[in-house]
């Protein structure tokens, strides 16, 4: 379940970053790398700065979500519940993937309209990440609609890049699963 | 163990931090003299303006030169208003003044021929006896109007001046100051909150501006028309009927009131009189086919009973003014807890 689930969270345009400013991070970001200096400090001033202790919940699995995140310091678990699990048993939980600085995550639910949290987030340690929502691509766009679609064509770029990938995979999948029909 | 202890004790305090900040802004707003109106007159300046200020900025020129440049404009805009508009108000309060012992007597004279009319056809079975009653109120009113209206401008003084200061501020660092908030909200509810003031931000912008187009096309078709008419106090008249057509349901009828009682006193009757009613209605014509179902879709429907409860506590609390803001800020209480209530059950299933 794991091997099969991690694809989804990989992030296929990972940096190695420390702990940087803001731009510098939003700058190394695939959503943001077409951004100019100026435009990179605008988006600067409406993203947020969280800070996670270490196992703090950073959202569940199922909740409602209206962003990304991307990883400024720390590390990240992207866990899933284990639906393998007996009924009436303790639900366990496994770890799909873990991020680290640079990496993102969550950013399907920009996009869509009620959003639900398709894995759990967690902070392996302390963490701080960079918060970027609907509300503020919102923002973006009707303030600096130029700024806005830089960042519309790279988050397209991306979902197009994860549907891509699970699509991929689905086929390779498909063939197996006949194989071994074929097998029988 | 402990570090759930750490992330629930800053959880704790944040959520602690966030009430008190909150809870001592609406004191100071409801506590301080003038306030209260001038920040509920800053957040309409605020919403009317944002969309140009937003528009402007489109452009690529910064924020503060647009609002600066914004509010410049405006300020000799009003100036140049006010040297038009003032004349004829000032003209209209002055002639309304010295007519005013007039309409009084007028009204009296009216409310005692209909009493008299009233008790001939009662004839012994009962007795009505309200003019004396109307016409002792009615004077002490007529002389206090104009006795409190020194007070009121100086009040109105501080509000010109703090509530466009305000807005220009809410303007200019409105998103600064709303993130700073927000930074303060714990982890767990974040994105909640986050989503909740985009929300609500978004319906009240667009609900005080549907309201505002709709009460400043009533007036002025009722202005306009009054105007055609050459009917007495046109503007004055105008400008109340749009601002009480903020009122539901009777707010229009509460506008066309004094232009009813200015027709009687003059002893405006017959064609004159369904003119007048015509010009008003027109207006709520208007408002009711065109403006409503193109501009004010949005708006929240509240029940007559609950419109006409809250504007008894409006008026109770804070006279006319009362009466007028008490709609909008219910909506706007209706719009938050509903809003509120619909984000805590999308996040919770």
């Amino acid at each position: 379940m794991a091997i099969m689930t991690s694809f989804m969270w990989k992030n296929y345009f990972r940096h190695t970053t420390k702990e940087k400013e803001i731009t510098t991070v939003l700058k190394e970001n695939i959503l943001f790398q077409d951004l100019t200096g100026r435009q990179l400090k605008f988006v600067s001033k409406i993203v947020h700065l969280r800070k996670y202790h270490s196992s703090e919940i950073i959202f569940r699995q199922g909740e409602a979500g209206v962003g990304m995140y991307i990883v400024v310091s720390g590390a990240v678990s992207i866990k899933l519940e284990d639906s393998s699990a007996a009924p009436g048993s303790e639900k366990n939980e496994i770890v799909i993937v873990s991020m680290s600085p640079g990496d993102f995550f969550g950013e399907l639910t920009l996009v869509e309209e009620s959003g639900k949290r398709s894995a759990a987030a967690v902070a392996d340690e302390e963490t701080t990440l960079i918060g970027f929502f609907k509300p503020d691509l919102l923002k973006i766009i009707e303030r600096n609609p130029t700024t806005g679609i830089k960042i519309s064509l790279r988050l397209g770029e991306v979902l197009g890049r994860r549907l891509k990938e699970t699509n991929e995979r689905v086929s390779k999948l498909e063939e197996k699963l006949e194989r071994y029909r074929l097998k029988k | 163990m402990r570090k759930i202890g750490i992330v629930k004790k800053e959880l704790y305090v944040k959520s602690f931090a966030v009430i008190s900040i909150l809870a001592l802004f609406l004191l100071i707003v409801i506590t301080v003299e003038n306030i209260l109106v001038s920040f509920v007159m800053a957040f309409v300046i605020n919403y009317i303006l944002a969309p140009v200020v937003n528009a402007v900025e489109r452009t690529g020129v910064s924020r503060k030169i647009t609002v600066s440049g914004l509010f410049l404009i405006i300020t000799v805009l009003f100036g140049m208003g006010l040297y038009v508009l003032f004349p004829i108000l000032i003209e209209q309060l002055s002639s309304f003044r010295d007519e005013l012992p007039k309409f009084v007597e007028g009204i009296t004279k009216f409310i005692a021929a209909t009493e008299q009319k009233f008790n001939f056809a009662l004839s012994s079975f009962y007795k009505i006896d309200v003019s004396s009653k109307v016409a002792s109120g009615l004077s002490g009113f007529s002389n206090r109007i104009f006795e409190d209206l020194p007070a009121l401008i100086s009040s109105s003084i501080a509000v010109l001046i703090l509530a466009p200061f305000f807005a220009f501020f809410m303007l200019l660092d409105g998103q600064m100051i709303t993130k700073k908030l927000l930074s303060l909200v714990p982890n767990n509810f974040f994105e909640l909150a986050l989503n909740l003031q985009h929300r609500m931000n978004a319906q009240l912008g667009d609900f005080i501006r549907a309201r505002l187009l709709e009460a400043a096309i009533v007036g002025f078709v009722v202005w306009a028309g009054l105007e055609i008419i050459d009917f007495p106090y046109a503007a004055l008249l105008g400008i109340f009927a749009g601002l009480t057509n903020l009122i539901p349901y009777i707010g229009p009828v509460i506008g066309a009131i004094p232009a009813i009682l200015i027709a009687l006193i003059h002893g405006i009757s017959g064609f004159g009189f369904l003119i007048l009613i015509i010009v008003y209605l027109i207006g709520q014509l208007i408002d009711a086919f065109f403006i409503i179902p193109l501009v004010v879709a949005k708006i929240v429907d509240l029940h007559p009973v609950f419109v006409v409860i809250t504007i008894i506590i409006g008026a109770q609390a804070g006279g006319i003014l009362g009466m007028i803001i008490s709609i909008p800020v219910v909506c706007m209480l209706k719009l938050t807890v509903q809003t509120i209530y619909d984000q805590l059950v999308e996040f919770h299933t």
